[in-house]
């Protein structure tokens, strides 16, 4: 379970998440939504220790996410995977050396396991035998399938998701998000997932929460999201304004 | 088979670029030194003043405390390592003189140009190079603006005008530092100091440094402002031209100083 | 966005008065020069640590190896080559005015070649070359998530990236200052003989050298060695923002490293001073 209590961020005298307090389950998925610039990837970094807040505190399974020794947190981190907005392949490695680097990292050393495993965390998102090639040698929907591929590998019951479809296609955005149903009903994960595709996430998320410059005005499941009353929230849910939006 | 042919390849493949990459930076250097000079012709000067001003400000004022401290530091060492010397001969009355020299015609200028580059060059490489990938020089040209003009020719004026001024403070602060250390490590009174670099340091040698401090600053304006303009590549290109452009100023600091030096004795 | 009354560090309310103004634009630098003075050692303990704990990745240091060294060397030729025509240029025209004798030039030179000018200037080259270079390469990583990346998979950005690039630095900025004093004095022999007519039997001259000099020379080029890519390193990781912050990063590096170089300098020159005038010679 996550607890987020009362996370509060100033960056250069700005308020960028303002007081919010929100708890996901344990294998629920929750959608996290709002219009850009919102704070929705610095809460996500929050959560998972990247950045200090100023105020409040992020629990997970009990544990004060920002009070761990480095080390500490190091193996909280075996538990959380991450795919970055940016990709975040290592340049310097290869496919197959960047998909299995955190194997390494947690002191896995069976090369030939680690073999077996990249050959078929490839096939599972449909691109077997691209491990010898680099990460600026693939397109935008192979790099995000990569990266996909990097962050579930250790099998995390924890998974978040930063915009895993941006800047994609449609055919390749559903594709991506095949591969996220896929790893919550084959693996149970409690994820949590950014994106602006509402479409998409409508069928593979059970709760959505909303922020808007840095506060949470909206947290529940789908009917409660589709008979919210609040202008804001339905304007983004259905994607038209009939007013002037205030963004 | 394939693999050794690529093996084979590899070495002339690596001239190949190196030898195009190098044209291609020489060529575009001319071609901003022509486009600038041009601009300077009286029937063609543009003067974008407020733009030139902004410039002036920014440079000197960024400059300013880090060529003071470095001036202040390298008077110091200048005559802590001449008193090495001097203390071996008892000749304390050239400790002024040796300081002053190295000073005025070679360490300042040098240290100064680098520090300068490092300050003004790579910023100004670094801005420019932001302002190429995310495409507002192309912008620029679409509002018929000439970045020439309007870009490079302020930052060159401010920079061969600031380069000059800096090395003046920069002179002055050297010699300052130099004599309060010998006054206070050394114990060579300050008076003494002074007295040895009116006597003996000679106006040819302070000009002789001014005229590098032009060329120094000719040559970092032309070269940040190029690296600058013939960015591509995001975020990365940009950290890749600021290093080219620090690099290439680096090297034109040493040889304009060689072709100086040469040419003046 | 509105701003809350309530942020930390900023007093709200309250009329900026000029005095207020002139405080603030005095303290600032100071802060900011504290501040980053703190991060810096704090990044070379941690440094340190890792180097003592973690595995070493000789791969990674092969590689750091390489990119400093092996891709500095005809850079530092070409200048450290140049600095040597101009010093003896200036000195042996001076030498020639004043006192007509030549004798002495070579290996004055090579003495202050090696407490002064090899390894300082080497130094700056490499805080203009290396320092730019790892600053874009980390910054980048940073403004990409790669670092994000890395510390998600529990792999400490400082172990992973500082390491061996600290390591590496340090031992290259060693070899890279004997190469440098070489080529430096090869290329002073040549000017002294070309334009002075100096033998290079006579300028080759090793009398005045003593294990002084080679300490001062070697203990500044260790310092600079292990200060520049801290500096560096400590600039790309705190790069904020897309191609503006990796360009504002690298600037930093250059002067930072640049600076510290000169500080680093005046430090051990003066300790020096100090040993030579308490030792009986």
């Amino acid at each position: 379970m996550i607890r987020i209590e009362n996370v509060t961020k100033y960056h250069e005298g700005r308020v960028v998440i303002d007081d919010v307090t929100l708890t996901i389950a344990d294998n629920t998925n929750v959608g996290l939504i709002g219009p850009g610039g919102c704070g929705k990837s610095v809460l996500l970094k929050i959560v998972c220790g990247l950045i200090k807040p100023d105020k409040g505190r992020v629990l997970i399974d009990d544990i004060d996410v920002h009070k761990l020794k480095p080390t500490e947190l190091a193996e909280l981190r075996f538990r959380i995977g991450m795919l970055f907005q940016n990709y975040a392949l290592f340049d310097s490695m290869n496919v197959a050396d960047n998909i299995a680097f955190p194997l390494r990292q947690a002191g896995e050393t069976d090369e030939e396991l680690i073999a077996e495993k990249v050959k078929q965390a490839l096939i599972d998102i449909s691109l077997p035998g691209i491990g010898e090639r680099y990460p600026n040698e693939l397109s935008g929907g192979m790099k995000k399938r990569v990266s996909f591929a990097r962050a579930v590998i250790r099998r995390p019951p924890i998974v978040f998701y930063d915009d895993p479809t941006a800047g994609l296609d449609p055919v390749t955005s559903s594709k991506i998000f095949i591969l996220l149903r896929k790893m919550q009903h084959d693996h149970n994960t409690t994820s949590v997932t950014i994106s602006h595709d509402i479409e998409g996430i409508k069928d593979i998320c059970d709760r959505f929460a909303m922020l808007d410059r840095g506060r949470l005005i909206f947290e529940g499941d789908r009917p409660a999201i589709e008979a919210c009353e609040d202008s804001l929230v339905s304007q983004f849910w259905q994607g038209y304004s009939d007013d002037e939006l205030n963004v | 088979m394939h693999r050794l042919a690529t093996t084979l390849q590899a070495p002339f493949h690596w001239l190949g670029q190196t030898a195009l990459s190098w044209s291609f930076n020489a060529g575009g250097l001319a071609l901003l030194t022509l486009q600038v000079l041009r601009n300077l012709l009286p029937w063609r000067w543009q003067f974008d003043g407020p733009e030139t001003w902004r410039n002036l400000y920014r440079v000197g004022v960024k400059s300013f405390p880090i060529v003071v401290v470095t001036a202040v530091l390298v008077g110091a060492i200048m005559v802590i390592q001449s008193g090495l010397y001097i203390e071996q001969y008892g000749a304390y009355g050239l400790l002024g003189w040796g300081a002053g020299y190295s000073i005025l015609r070679e360490v300042g200028p040098i240290l100064i140009g680098l520090m300068f580059s490092g300050r003004v060059g790579a910023n100004n490489t670094a801005e420019l190079g932001t302002m190429k990938v995310t495409d507002q020089v192309d912008a620029l040209r679409a509002l018929a603006i000439d970045p020439i003009g309007y870009l490079v020719m302020p930052r060159f004026i401010a920079m061969i005008l600031m380069m000059f001024l800096l090395v003046v403070i920069g002179n002055f602060t050297a010699l300052i530092g130099g004599a309060v250390t010998s006054q206070v490590l050394l114990d060579v009174n300050m008076v003494l100091f002074f007295q040895s670099v009116i006597a003996y340091v000679l106006l040819d040698d302070l000009l002789h440094g001014l005229i590098k401090a032009v060329a120094f600053g000719f040559a970092i304006a032309i070269i940040s402002c190029h690296f600058g303009l013939s960015t591509s590549g995001g975020a990365v290109g940009v950290g890749r031209a600021v290093n080219a452009s620090v690099v290439g100023s680096a090297i034109a600091i040493f040889v304009l100083d060689y072709a100086i030096t040469f040419a003046s004795l | 966005m509105s701003a809350s009354p309530d942020i930390p560090g900023r007093p709200s309310g309250r009329e900026p008065s000029n005095f207020r103004e002139f405080l603030s634009a005095l303290g600032e630098p100071i802060l900011y020069l504290t501040r980053t003075f703190k991060e810096l050692v704090e990044m070379f303990g941690l440094t340190l640590y890792y180097m003592a704990r973690g595995r070493t990745r000789w791969r990674a240091i092969f590689e750091q190896l390489h990119e400093v060294g092996n891709r500095s060397v005809i850079f530092i030729a070409v200048t450290l080559g140049f600095l040597g025509m101009i010093l003896i240029y200036q000195a042996g025209y001076q030498a020639e005015q004043i006192t007509g004798d030549l004798q002495l030039l070579g290996g004055l030179f090579l003495q202050l070649l090696l407490r002064e000018f090899a390894p300082t200037i080497t130094a700056m080259m490499i805080a203009t070359r290396v320092a730019t270079g790892m600053a874009a390469q980390i910054g980048s990583m940073v403004v990409t998530e790669q670092v994000d990346a890395l510390q998600m998979c529990a792999a400490p950005p400082v172990d992973y990236l500082v390491v061996p690039r600290f390591i590496a630095t340090t031992i290259m900025m060693i070899v890279l200052t004997i190469f440098a004093v070489l080529v430096s004095y090869s290329a002073g022999a040549l000017t002294a003989l070309l334009s002075f007519g100096l033998n290079v039997r006579t300028f080759i001259d090793l009398s005045f050298i003593g294990w002084f000099d080679l300490i001062l020379c070697l203990s500044k080029a260790l310092a600079y060695g292990m200060a520049v890519p801290i500096i560096a390193c400590h600039a790309g990781l705190n790069v904020s923002g897309g191609s503006e912050g990796v360009g504002r990063a690298t600037t930093n590096a250059v002067v930072n490293a640049s600076l510290a170089v000169v500080i680093l300098d005046f430090i051990i020159t003066s300790l020096g001073y100090v040993a030579l005038s308490l030792l009986p010679s």
